[in-house]
């Protein structure tokens, strides 16, 4: 695995890449990472840099003649100090735009696909997080620069205000690393600001420029010649060629830049700055102009310390101000002067009111407070605005409950499509309201009220609109309430609704909604085999409940937790109640045969088709295939792919499983799925998609569509404010819109405990690929050979020698063929093991894997590190003591989620209780040495649930003798559960039974 | 007069532009008030040649001194005219009378030194005995190297129009002409000019530029428990190109494009990239979104991606 770096070297960023794994050669690094395959994956990852790197000097801690990991292992970690020695290593200078590219690419992530974020990329992609949000803000100036006589137009960050404290913060948290490029003889000691400022220029520059490039013709970005230096000028900013060249009247120009920047440069270098404070009115009821605004003086150093402007070359002020208190005066007269610029009449207030401030009325000091103090802000004044406007000016809710008066006394059970009639009662910022003191305030037009002492912000044209909808809305069906109530559409924004009913059926089924009332627990539907746990009962009423109502949604459990069963219980019940239609069954394919393992298990009553591979039916003979069963189980490639097909059914239901593969809204397979006929959607799903805003609407959309409104309205509404602005109102709107179609239940929640075992065992069921089925024929076709002819030792032997190649080809062809193959989708076992590991990082759990083979604890360490691009710790019996001691640390302080260990290696003595998740990649056909193994992460000091799955390859002898030894452990243990020496006494006739390769093993 | 045709300017590259395309009611007082000085001298067409001259960019230096503006200006023949204005100095005690009067009012004082002329100024040249414009053909003393009999030329009149953008952008500069700077009328309402440090073309970060040795201890060299950052709210501001605007007018503008326009354009096209990178919408140069990185979650197999082979 590679863990890739970047850092500051002659004005440009550069990569380099530290590998686990790597050759010595003299002064090099020794595990400098080769630029080639660093190129390679990043390509792979959407991220093209066509770039040669160079031999560059970077300075590391080293110890022992040897550079520190950055991944610092325990053994690293020196007693004695390190010392600070130069390394060459395969560095890429970036150039501005490729830069930018790996940096977008690595923002807030761990790892860029097989490739780990370094702690000092992580920081760079830091700062161009904030090179993009200056330049989306405008603080940007263009300048001229000079080196060595040539000047150069170039974009600059102005650094004034918040801007300026968030440069300092960003440049005290700088890792040293992200400065440790240097190719002298002596460790570098540029300053980390001046490392951040270098970069962060370098990034504002190329986004300004590279916008505006884009805008201008290609004539114009082409031409060479200029009337004047400030033609010159204005190319150099916009087009790739900013060197202007080194005439005289480049340095005029660059003087009256400097010259127009003044009152920047002022601002900039001032100790003080003009700060605005807003004063409310000291008695509520006083009307007129009873806000005030005053100006003060604000040091910078020191916010809190403030002068009132008018003292500004005073003794009172000299105190606070010192030497500097000639200075205020001219500064803060000059920013007066230019805030009349940005504030409508401020000349007028300022000779009409003097130095002090200017008193206002409410819409004026709502003015001040939603559109002058932002942009004084923004340039960099002081600001202080009244406690109760707090968090940036979060409006005062509305909220207004409906009691839903029924037409008629109706009898029976609910319609959806009932209208209803609405009482409404309002409150504004928790203080009741009546309609008509709202209509009072509608034509006050005041956005600023105050209600029994508290001010408040109402937005005078909101308060409009929301009697508006109020009144417009005094009727409605029950879905459209639950809608209204929910949804994010079609209400005003800040009005919060909320659905009553004297009768007991809607306010009932709205509390249930969201989430007051129990839901009352269905029965396990007849026919279902199995016994559901108490939450799963409660999971499964959920779903059915949602189900009658005609919603769709989304059940999120933590992996393990039974989201298969759950769903197949509703479908159960969903028969047994008399719905009609097949059930549309959509997950990957390395789940599929998951699917119809569990299904036949738990509702052997239910048909279940699997639609997949070349023979598949199309068109019409699908519909009637699909007519014919209750559950169709198809992958997201084929809903896409026969996309006519699928449409030829009308489904009685859909359910997604692994759900985030239609996180993307533009994706074939989202909008296959989304185009369906279904009476019911569901969607499963292990990782918390709920913390990603963004993959949120599309997964909704095919819930309930419609819910979250279009994708442009949740853009504008959810997304830019909660990932923008941290908005927690829209945060909160959106949770409060989810909430009801969405159940989430953790491992580690207090109910769900309770109802776990200790230890929970499941089979997982895989199915093998071409290539591994093709194998696996060949394989069983030499044994055949050889029971004809072979007897006694040798018959015994090679039975064996079979019984281990077999699972050789069920973990992966590249382990049975020991040829250094490639890795990736060539094995269905390996497919879904790196899936359920997904999930289990996702979730910030630990994991075991055993398994047998050495070679195959080598293909999986190196294939999960290079899929996560997190270090994946391997334990076999050749490590030593140490390195034992070491690993079994790291793994228990949580430094890695994943530990592969060979089963041999971790019969016993090791306490890996960091682990929730066991997974026995292939299987010792001994409970025995298998619990042992369980046991290392199931001990004392366990205080979690701990999941155990037996990964299976279906229709292969993996299934068969698990089943033989799961009956004939029923009725006495002794018969089996000593390894593999039995199946050598079974006759040849079920030998070859055992061992066969059923056509449902390859999908 | 009427009969001669109206001789062709040579076409100059890089001289200074007249920038503003408004009329002038939208101009500030003062610089109607210059302006009008011009109209009072009747010369008719060589008027409107003149305000075409200083939008062409026929003015191609321009000096502003004590008493005197100087100008070269590109007219017919191969060599440019070089044309004076003169204008009687206001005299030291003058100035002390006049900035006294314009600082006791703080708001005066504030708009002058945002580069706006105070309503109360001629008052305070009033008092002074002077007046801020002059009023008078003998109060101005023109000339021009060009044939032309009037005086003024059109010549003169491109300069009076450059004079009057400039007047526009900074007041100070007809103080400068009547013989006070701006230092020097600061210094004389007792205020300390304000300097910014001596610095390199653009605004540096008024942090400590010390050399900062690296750590050899590997725990903090890597960065361990430096803390999150913060990037707080990020925003499309609603008036655009708000900092070149804040800064006024371009000094001495050469530039064919509006240099005004060109800012607000390309504050607009940046401001919409930076947004899309900050929320990682960032479209490559193909117009194609880049895929996305995420590596972790999503089952393996559905994800083409390139490996090493060596195992």
């Amino acid at each position: 695995m590679i863990v890739l770096h970047a850092g500051e070297i002659e004005g440009s960023l550069a990569l380099w890449g530290e590998s686990s794994d790597g050759s010595n050669t003299k002064g090099r690094h020794p595990f400098s990472a080769k630029w080639q395959d660093i190129k390679k994956e990043l390509k792979a990852q959407g991220v093209n840099i066509d770039r040669r790197h160079s031999v560059t000097g970077v300075w590391l801690p080293s110890k022992g003649g040897k550079p520190l990991s950055s991944r610092g292992s325990a053994a690293d970690t020196p007693r004695s100090k390190a010392s600070l020695k130069r390394w060459d290593v395969e560095a890429a200078w970036l150039s501005p735009k490729d830069a930018a590219a790996v940096l977008a690419a690595a923002r807030g992530k761990i790892s860029i696909g097989g490739i780990a974020v370094g702690p000092d990329l992580a920081y760079w992609s830091d700062v161009y997080g904030f090179a993009a949000s200056m330049v989306a803000r405008q603080r940007i100036l263009p300048d001229l620069e000079e080196e060595d006589g040539v000047y150069s137009a170039v974009w600059r960050p102005v650094l004034v205000g918040r801007d300026y404290e968030q440069f300092a913060a960003l440049s005290k948290r700088m890792p040293p690393a992200a400065r440790a490029f240097d190719q002298g003889s002596k460790p570098p000691r540029k300053s980390a600001a001046d490392a951040l400022q270098i970069i962060l220029s370098v990034l504002i520059d190329h986004m300004v420029r590279s916008a505006a490039h884009e805008a201008l013709p290609d004539a114009y970005v082409r031409q060479r010649v200029f009337d004047s230096a400030h033609d010159s000028w204005l190319h150099g900013l916009r087009t790739p060629h900013f060197v202007m060249g080194n005439d005289e009247d480049a340095g005029k120009l660059a003087e009256s830049v400097r010259e127009w920047q003044h009152a920047v440069a002022v601002a900039h270098d001032s100790p003080f700055r003009l700060c605005f404070r807003l004063e409310e009115p000291v008695t509520p009821r006083a009307r007129g102009d009873a806000w005030f605004v005053r100006y003060l003086i604000q040091s910078r150093s020191d916010p809190s310390l403030t002068v009132p402007a008018e003292a500004a070359g005073k003794k009172r002020a000299d105190k606070i101000l010192g030497k500097h208190a000639t200075q205020a005066k001219e500064f803060l007269l000059m920013s007066l002067g230019q805030v009349s610029g940005i504030v409508d009449g401020m000349s007028d207030k300022l000779s009409k009111h003097g130095m002090s401030g200017y008193s206002t009325n409410a819409a004026g000091a709502h003015r001040f407070l939603v559109k002058e103090a932002p942009v004084l802000e923004q340039l960099g004044y002081g600001i202080i605005l009244p406690a109760w406007w707090a968090g940036g000016g979060t409006k005062t809710r509305l909220a207004a409950q409906a009691n839903a008066v029924p037409k008629m006394r109706a009898k029976g059970s609910l319609s959806l499509d009932a209208v209803f009639r609405f009482d409404w009662k309002l409150s504004l910022g928790g203080q009741r309201i009546t309609m008509k003191e709202m209509e009072r305030l509608v034509k006050a037009k005041t956005p600023l009220v105050n209600v029994r002492g508290q001010w408040m912000e109402t937005g005078s044209g909101e308060i409009r609109k929301a009697v508006d909808f109020l009144k417009k809305h005094s009727r409605a069906t029950l879905r459209d309430s639950v809608m209204m109530e929910f949804g994010a559409k079609p209400a005003p924004e800040w009005l919060d609704l909320e659905i009553t009913s004297s009768d007991f059926r809607i306010s009932n089924m709205m509390d249930k909604l969201r989430g007051d009332a129990t839901m009352e627990d269905l029965p396990q539907p007849d026919g279902f085999s199995g016994q559901l746990r108490p939450y799963q009962v409660r999971g499964y009423s959920w779903l059915a409940f949602l189900q009658e109502l005609g919603f769709g949604g989304c059940l999120a459990d933590d992996m393990g937790l039974g989201k298969t069963v759950q769903m197949l219980a509703m479908i159960q019940q969903y028969r047994q109640a008399g719905g009609e239609g097949p059930i549309l069954l959509v997950c990957p394919t390395s789940v599929m045969s998951n699917w119809g393992k569990e299904s036949a298990k738990f509702s052997p009553e239910l048909s279940t088709t699997i639609h997949h591979g070349p023979g598949r039916k199309k068109n019409k003979a699908f519909a009637k295939q699909a007519d014919h069963n209750d559950i169709v189980v198809s992958s997201y490639a084929l809903v896409y792919r026969d996309a006519e097909s699928m449409k030829k059914v009308r489904w009685g239901g859909v359910v997604l499983d692994e759900a985030q593969n239609v996180k993307n809204p533009d994706t074939k397979q989202a909008r296959a799925v989304r185009s369906l006929r279904a009476g019911f959607r569901f969607a499963l799903t292990g990782t918390p998609v709920e913390n990603n805003v963004a993959d949120m609407w599309s997964i909704m959309e095919f819930l309930n569509p419609g819910l979250l409104g279009t994708r442009s309205e949740f853009k504008r509404r959810f997304f830019l404010p909660i990932h923008a602005r941290k908005d927690a109102d829209a945060a909160r709107a959106l949770k409060r819109a989810i909430g009801p179609f969405m159940l989430r239940r953790l491992k580690t929640d207090k109910s769900i405990i309770s109802d776990l075992p200790k230890k929970m065992e499941m089979n997982v069921y895989c199915s093998l690929t071409g290539e591994q089925a093709s194998l696996y024929a060949s394989v069983l076709k030499d044994l055949d050979e050889k029971l004809r002819s072979a007897e006694g030792i040798s018959r015994k032997g090679a039975i064996l020698a079979t019984l281990s190649k077999l699972k050789q080809v069920c973990n992966h062809p590249a382990h049975f063929l020991k040829d250094n193959s490639a890795v990736p989708d060539r094995s269905g076992k390996l497919a879904r093991l790196t899936g359920m590991l997904g999930e289990v990082i996702d979730a910030g759990e630990q994991a075991l894997v055993f398994t047998q083979f050495v070679d195959m604890g080598d293909i999986l360490k190196k294939h999960v590190q290079d899929t996560f691009g997190r270090e994946v710790l391997f334990m076999h019996g050749g490590i030593s003591k140490r390195q034992r001691d070491e690993m079994v640390e790291r793994f228990q302080k949580g430094k890695c989620s994943v530990f592969v260990v060979s089963l041999k290696a971790g019969g016993t003595g090791l306490n890996l209780t960091a682990a929730s998740h066991v997974f026995h990649f292939d299987r010792w056909w001994n409970p025995a040495v298998e619990n042992q193994a369980t046991d290392r992460a199931f001990r004392i000091g366990q205080k979690r649930n701990v999941q155990v799955y037996k990964m299976i390859c279906v229709g292969t002898m993996e299934e068969r003798i698990d089943e033989i030894i799961a009956s004939k452990k029923k009725m006495s243990e002794t018969v089996v559960g000593t390894g593999e020496g039995w199946i050598t006494k079974l006759s040849n006739r079920d030998i070859r039974q055992v061992l066969a390769l059923s056509e449902e093993a390859s999908l | 007069m009427y009969w001669y045709p109206p001789s062709k300017p040579r076409e100059v590259k890089g001289g200074i532009r007249a920038q503003a395309h408004k009329n002038r009611s939208s101009l500030s007082w003062w610089t109607r008030e210059w302006l009008d000085v011009l109209d009072s001298f009747n010369i008719g067409e060589r008027m409107n040649r003149g305000r075409s001259y200083a939008r062409k960019g026929q003015v191609t230096e321009l000096s502003i001194t004590a008493g005197k503006a100087e100008a070269s200006v590109q007219g017919s023949r191969s060599s440019a005219y070089q044309v004076s204005v003169g204008v009687n100095v206001i005299s030291k005690q003058g100035w002390k009378i006049i900035g006294k009067a314009l600082f006791a009012d703080p708001a005066a004082a504030a708009s002058l030194l945002a580069g706006q002329m105070p309503d109360g100024i001629e008052k305070a040249f009033k008092e002074a005995g002077a007046n801020l414009f002059p009023r008078r053909m003998s109060d101005l003393d023109t000339d021009c190297t060009c044939p032309d009999w009037s005086n003024p030329c059109k010549h003169i009149a491109a300069v009076f129009f450059l004079l009057a953008e400039e007047f526009e952008r900074d007041p100070f500069l007809i103080f400068k002409l009547r013989g006070s700077g701006r230092d020097e009328l600061l210094k004389m309402a007792e205020i300390k000019p304000a300097k910014p440090e001596p610095r390199a073309a653009s605004p540096k970060p008024a942090q400590d530029s010390r050399a900062e040795p690296l750590p050899s201890d590997p725990g903090k060299f890597w960065g361990q428990g430096l803390g999150e950052y913060d990037p707080g709210d990020v925003f499309v501001p609603d008036i655009p190109a708000a900092l070149p605007k804040q800064l006024g007018n371009f000094p001495f503008w050469r530039g064919e494009e509006d240099f005004a326009d060109v800012m607000e354009k390309t504050y607009q096209d940046a401001s919409r990239a930076g947004m899309a990178a900050f929320l990682g919408e960032a479209v490559d140069e193909n117009g194609a979104k880049p895929k996305s990185a995420r590596g972790r979650g999503r089952p393996a197999g559905s994800r083409p991606r390139a490996h090493r082979s060596a195992i």
